[in-house]
């Protein structure tokens, strides 16, 4: 089982794996083009040293999935470009600040013995300034090259593939393989850049021909190995891109989606573990195809709407709002709903007779609850709060993955829990009822871009997805993945030959089934 | 060939001068020595020669034309200059060290080679041992030999000196001298050389300049200096070689009628 667990993940690694190679080298070397000139310039003008190293300061210090998160509003795109632009910006301080010290470190004798013979300050430069200071300005850079490849595994939340899809999904899923998988790729990958970048270096430092070679050799394997694992996705263009939100629920009806996709005969390509904005927005941009949303998520998040018409009325408005503001089609829903709900071990809610979240108002003030990161500042929890004046001792934030667990292990009292999650029951919690219908329904809904909305063989594969899910199954599916350690994949096969529908033939688990 | 008119130069605005009003001819084929104590501005005044140092006020020329009106770069290559501290490239070897400035004039690979080769030889260093070494895997007076070897190495006809020979053993310090001088009477090389010896200043000098507190107090031949010093501080300077000569005659002397 946990042979074929690794060769399962270990299928993924060219595409990850080529992904992170390229986005980090175009981020490293622009990254040193850039550089380079500007430390230089910073040298010559010595006013311009502050501003330059305080901005390059200050963009290291916005904590690297922050920063990337951060470049998709600004530069309202999703994908390598948001990713590439943050680890430029993460590459630049040590590659700066060392050409600097390096430079203005050079003994002002050497200098002046430079000046003397007759050297012009461009010979100056590039004779003995840049010689003297290559060792500190390759320390930069290597520091630089260890700090992307780390951080380029964050770029999977903004949609860039990294080997961060391992561990970004690999976290949500409970899938330690993955995971190790990720990281391992990741630290491997750094120290083989970093020592080729050593290797260079002796190599010149020492006049080494040997050396020389194999660190050429070695960066040429890596520039090719680059190349050959980007021409599967390199080619074609009309891929639809599937989109995810961080949680199992999402991973698993991506894949059913794009198993479907895939016997329809498309080419599919998956953005995972998007923030829920970020994904919403990368679709109305059409740089996402199709995703699965809920109407609650939709109705207060996006529509920024306060009141609560009933299930088929909301759900009706918001079909029409989002074609007539986003051209954003509404392909169907699901046929299940993900509730928002506070849930409670069972005992307690015994113990305490909690039935529903107005018994909740007198014990608030002696209880910590623990949400998802999104909870404490959406919309519902305002409403929630508004209709049964809570007023909890304290909120936790926690990773979705391990917000259920906290709560069976009494480390918070209530969690806002998805209905459908699987660990609700397994974990033997239960839902407190709204009776003032302070949170929304959240009915499933497969959305498309306007883009996909006009592909008709796309439409037709993902047509038959409309109401056949209820909650029941999809919370089967859940829990396969989060309670029985299956994949996104092997749950979704469950999934859809649940609901009669086919997925295609199986190359994943070929092996361990 | 290199003339100092009332050149001074501060640093502080005209709060103190580290050269002060110094009027200095410099003939063909002279070998000049500036003689003083620590900090009278003997180094401002040599850099000011090939620019390094721009004089607050006065001008100097060189073959006849004013410092400030030719191109530094091109002034820089024609003139030999042998730092006070040194100042080989760390990170280049003997050979390239001494291979810079005909680098710097294009010369052909197999040009600069001969012509390391030669001045190592010259200054008394073994080609094959040390032409591929770095200067920090070469002692003090080995590193001030490629410093001087670099200073010749483009053949120029001035040269400027500030202590060529400081950290040699008076031995090699002795040989040194001496292969130098020759070599200045054949070329016919124009320098300016700093030393705080004065023993080097007697034996090497055409003419002897003193200079104290930025001013020069006086020029003359070593001959001149030691007879008929035109300032009590210069006949003071010369106090001490005579009477080390005295001391050391005397010496010599007494030894002799021991035996
Ligand atoms: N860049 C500078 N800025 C300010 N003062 C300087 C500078 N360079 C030299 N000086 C001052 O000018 C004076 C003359 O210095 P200079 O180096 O010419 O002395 P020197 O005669 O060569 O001494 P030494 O025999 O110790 O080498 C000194 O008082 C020194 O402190
Ligand atoms: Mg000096």
């Amino acid at each position: 089982m946990t042979e074929s667990a690794l060769a399962d993940q270990l299928r993924l690694l060219p595409d990850y794996l080529g992904h992170h190679l390229t986005l980090t080298l175009v981020a490293l070397s622009s990254g040193i083009a850039v550089c380079l000139p500007l430390a230089i310039l910073v040298t010559r003008v010595k006013s311009l040293q502050w501003p330059v190293l305080t901005v390059a300061s200050v963009a290291q210090t916005i904590p690297g999935l922050a920063l990337l998160a951060l470049m998709v509003p600004l530069l309202g795109r999703i994908g390598f470009l948001p990713a590439f632009i943050a680890l430029l910006l993460y590459s630049m301080l040590p590659i700066l600040r060392n050409t600097v010290t390096g430079i203005l470190g050079v003994a002002p004798d050497i200098l002046e013995a430079a000046e003397g013979l007759g050297m012009t300050s461009r010979q100056r430069l590039f004779r003995v300034e840049l010689p003297l200071a290559a060792p500190v300005i390759i320390a930069g850079i290597r520091t630089a090259t260890v700090w992307v490849v780390g951080s380029a595994t964050l770029s999977t939340p903004v949609g860039a593939t990294s080997l961060g899809n391992y561990i970004f999904s690999g976290l949500q899923t409970q899938n330690s393989t993955a995971v190790l998988v990720g990281c391992g790729a990741a630290a491997v990958l750094a120290i083989v850049l970093d020592q080729l970048i050593r290797l260079g270096e002796l190599a010149v430092a020492g006049r080494s021909r040997t050396k020389g070679w194999l660190a050429g050799a070695g960066l040429l394997v890596i520039l090719f190995s680059t190349l050959i694992l980007q021409i599967p996705t390199a080619k074609g263009s009309a891929a639809v891109v599937v989109g995810a939100k961080p949680f199992t629920e999402q991973y698993v009806l991506a894949e059913a989606i794009s198993q479907r996709l895939t016997q329809a005969g498309l080419r599919v390509e998956n953005r995972s573990s998007m923030g829920s904005m970020i994904l919403f927005d990368a679709l109305t941009a059409g740089h996402v195809d199709c995703y699965v949303d809920y109407s609650g998520t939709i109705w207060a998040n996006v529509m920024k709407r306060k009141d609560l018409p009933p299930r088929a009325d909301l759900l009706e408005q918001m079909k029409a709002w989002l074609q007539r503001e986003h051209q954003v089609r509404v392909l169907g829903t699901l046929g299940f709903e993900n509730n928002y709900g506070l849930a409670v071990p069972r005992r307690k809610a015994e113990a305490l007779k909690l039935a529903s979240i107005r018994d909740l108002t007198g014990h608030a003030p002696q209880m910590t609850i623990g949400a998802d990161f999104e909870f404490f500042v959406r919309p519902e929890w305002a409403a929630l709060r508004e209709a049964y004046r809570l007023d909890f001792r304290e909120r936790r934030t926690f990773d979705p993955s391990l917000m259920y667990a906290a709560a069976r292990e009494g480390v918070v009292d209530v969690i806002s829990a998805y209905t459908t999650d699987g660990r609700i029951i397994e974990y033997d919690l239960s839902v407190l009822a709204d009776p003032l219908q302070a949170l929304p329904p959240y009915d499933a809904v497969l959305v498309l871009s306007p883009a996909a909305a006009r592909r008709a063989e796309l439409v037709r594969a993902l047509e038959v997805f409309d109401g056949i899910i209820d909650d029941g199954t999809m919370r089967a599916a859940n829990k396969r993945v989060d309670v029985d350690g299956e994949s996104p994949a092997q749950s979704a096969r469950f999934l859809l030959k649940a609901v009669g529908l086919s997925s295609p033939p199986d190359a994943t688990e070929g092996a361990d089934s | 060939m290199i003339q100092i008119q009332q050149a001074s130069k501060t640093y502080d605005r005209g709060r103190s001068f580290a050269v002060q009003g110094v009027d200095l001819e410099v003939g063909a084929g002279e070998l000049l020595v500036l003689l003083g104590d620590s900090g009278c501005g003997k180094t401002t005044l040599l850099k000011m020669i090939n620019r390094l140092v721009e004089p607050s006020r006065g001008r100097i020329l060189v073959e006849d034309r004013d410092v400030s009106r030719v191109n530094p770069v091109a002034l820089r290559r024609g003139i030999g200059y042998v730092f006070q501290g040194v100042g080989l490239f760390p990170h280049m070897t003997v050979a390239e060290n001494v291979a810079v400035v005909p680098r710097l004039l294009n010369w052909e690979p197999a040009a600069c080679r001969d012509r390391v080769d030669e001045l190592l030889h010259l200054t008394g260093l073994s080609p094959r041992t040390h032409r591929d070494r770095k200067p920090d895997e070469l002692s003090g007076g080995q590193r001030q030999r490629v410093g001087l070897a670099r200073a010749l190495a483009a053949r120029p006809r001035i040269m400027l000196m500030d202590e060529p020979f400081g950290a040699l053993d008076p031995i090699t310090r002795d040989g040194l001298q001496r292969e130098f001088k020759r070599l200045q009477q054949t070329l016919n090389l124009t320098v300016v050389m700093v030393t705080h010896d004065m023993t080097e200043a007697l034996l090497l000098a055409d003419r002897i300049a003193v200079m104290k507190q930025g001013v020069l107090m006086g020029t003359g031949t070593p001959r001149q200096i030691l007879r008929n010093p035109s300032h009590p501080y210069i006949a003071a300077l010369m106090e001490t070689p005579r009477r080390q000569a005295d001391q050391v005659e005397s010496m010599l002397r007494s030894g002799g009628e021991g035996q």
